[in-house]
């Protein structure tokens, strides 16, 4: 016949959707910082995991020097490399290989084959194992003076920080939107307790305790933020689908940056914008409210 | 039976249910509208507040209802001297009081049963153990069809029918009503009265604030009359 949950004892305010609307786009905005830390977190490891693990060397060619002194330092690298333990494969990258690495910056024109490109030499290593690479970059210049050891590192390091940046930039913006969201909240509560006074003072003149009050704002406020955020949070998760559907049909939807499509178990990690979003307006709206009320009790 | 309720009531509550001692009220710095009332109104008492308009009659309820502090004196209720009771214990008194407003303060969203179980929910009771209580409640004031109206579509008999059902659905120890036949035919009126006789019967103790001369002559019980913000003892019960 009737609710018999508090919330439902008050009613829905004349006015509400700007506040809607507020809340949906803030939800949106921290589903796409969300997704954002997960796409830079998950390309980051795929970068770290493809560089770490492995050695370049390049042999890089002196002035004057022939292909044929560059090729004699490129096998005593090579045999040096294949005798050290803990390195379980090398290769000379051949010139189309070679060429093929700066071809996008440069293109594949004549000019590439009369570039003195260095000679690169790709070392696994064991999986699990570490290699000092002090003494081997000694050695090979012992073995091959014109080579440099590269163990990708300062890439690695590199990679980690941007991935921590953006991630905590993102965990910034989150906090951000918590913070907004927590004000527009305790506004409207605030606005919708000026809007009910009639309603509290009767309540509160038929004995009902804070509690009972703060209950039936906190989950009015609670289910519209949580509603208003589930179509800010769906919005950014379809966004994000049709970026990653683009991204399969082969078309680049933003150049230069990794994929943004999410996979379905990151989709999942939006679930949680709705959520927090409801619970920050539950708790703010029940501290605003018991905070109104302590002046008349 | 209501004598021995009254006694038990009265041991319960020391020096009666509600008491005052030359209280007096003013709103801000304006002049008293309540000088010097001493009264008591014992546990299981039913007595009438009448006055003209104007003459103090909903300042004293509010008083009793701890709407408003007094200006001076020492106001008891329950036993308890609210000007040392702490607010925090405020609702708790406050749910053993039924009150009828004059303008009855009916929640507008809300439908007709569910202002009447209003006082069940703030108590924490379940609709599943107040939703028979709540409709035969409104079957007896003549509302059984009209559960699931908004108090807008009701007339102001029926709304005023409603905010009575809503002060006595959780049998109050003590109810207080604010002219609560102002606005229905006089077969209504007495029927309400009936309700509150009965409730006093079972050990509720009444207080009506009324102006109609014949719902007093008819129940023959206390009457204070206030003039000019003074209390006057009219009638006791036994006369």
């Amino acid at each position: 016949m009737s609710l018999s949950a508090p919330g439902s004892i008050l009613p829905r305010e004349k006015g509400a959707a700007p506040l809607d609307v507020v809340i949906a786009v803030m939800a949106f905005l921290a589903a796409l910082a969300l997704g954002a830390s997960m796409v830079a977190q998950r390309t980051a490891q795929g970068w770290q995991s493809g560089l770490a693990g492995r050695l370049t060397v390049q042999i890089v060619p002196p002035a004057m020097a022939s292909a044929q002194d560059l090729a004699h330092e490129a096998d005593a690298a090579l045999g040096l490399l294949r005798a050290t333990p803990g390195i379980a494969h090398a290769e000379i990258l051949n010139d189309q290989q070679t060429q093929a690495l700066v071809a996008p910056w440069i293109g594949t024109g004549a000019v590439l084959a009369e570039l003195p490109l260095p000679r690169l030499i790709d070392a696994t290593l064991v999986p699990g194992t570490a290699v000092d690479t002090a003494n081997l970059a000694h050695a090979l210049k012992q073995a091959a003076p014109h080579s440099e050891l590269d163990d990708h590192s300062r890439w690695i390091a590199r990679l980690s920080g941007l991935a921590q940046g953006i991630t905590w930039s993102a965990y910034a913006i989150l906090f951000l939107i918590a913070v907004a969201t927590a004000a527009a909240v305790s506004f409207a509560t605030r606005a919708g307790l000026d809007a009910h006074h009639d309603m509290v003072e009767l309540l509160h003149q038929m004995g009902a305790r804070p509690g009972f009050i703060a209950r039936a704002f906190e989950r009015h406020y609670f289910l519209s933020t949580l509603g208003a955020a589930l179509v800010g949070a769906s919005l950014a998760a379809i966004f994000f689908a049709l970026v990653g559907s683009l991204e399969s049909a082969g078309i680049e939807a933003v150049p230069f940056l990794p994929p943004l499509g999410l996979k379905i178990p990151e989709v999942a990690w939006l679930v949680l914008v709705p959520a927090i979003s409801g619970l920050i307006a539950l708790a703010t709206a029940r501290l605003s409210v018991l905070a109104a009320l302590r002046k008349i009790y | 039976m209501q004598a021995r309720l009254a006694r038990c009531e009265s041991r319960r509550y020391g020096a009666g249910m509600v008491r005052f001692e030359n209280v007096g009220m003013r709103y801000g710095a304006g002049p008293e509208v309540l000088r010097d009332v001493t009264f008591v109104l014992e546990a299981g008492s039913f007595t009438f507040l009448t006055g003209l308009s104007g003459a103090g009659k909903t300042t004293l309820l509010k008083l009793i209802d701890m709407t408003e502090p007094p200006s001076r004196g020492l106001v008891t209720l329950f036993g308890r001297d609210l000007s040392v009771t702490r607010r925090s214990e405020f609702p708790a008194l406050r749910r053993r009081i039924g009150v009828v407003f004059q303008d009855f303060r009916l929640l507008s969203h809300l439908s007709a049963f569910d202002n009447v179980a209003l006082p069940l929910r703030i108590a924490g009771k379940r609709e599943s153990e107040y939703a028979q209580d709540v409709q035969e409640l409104l079957s007896w004031v003549g509302l059984g069809d009209r559960m699931q109206a908004k108090p807008a579509t009701l007339s102001g008999g029926e709304q005023q029918r409603i905010a009575i059902a809503r002060a006595v659905v959780a049998r109050p120890d003590l109810l207080i009503a604010d002219e609560p036949t102002g606005n229905v035919d006089s077969e209504i009126g007495q029927r309400l009265i009936r309700l509150f006789a009965e409730l006093n019967r079972l050990g509720t103790t009444v207080l009506i604030a009324t102006h109609d001369r014949s719902l007093i002559e008819d129940m023959r019980a206390r009457e204070m009359r206030l003039v000019d913000g003074r209390l006057v003892e009219l009638r006791t019960a036994r006369a």
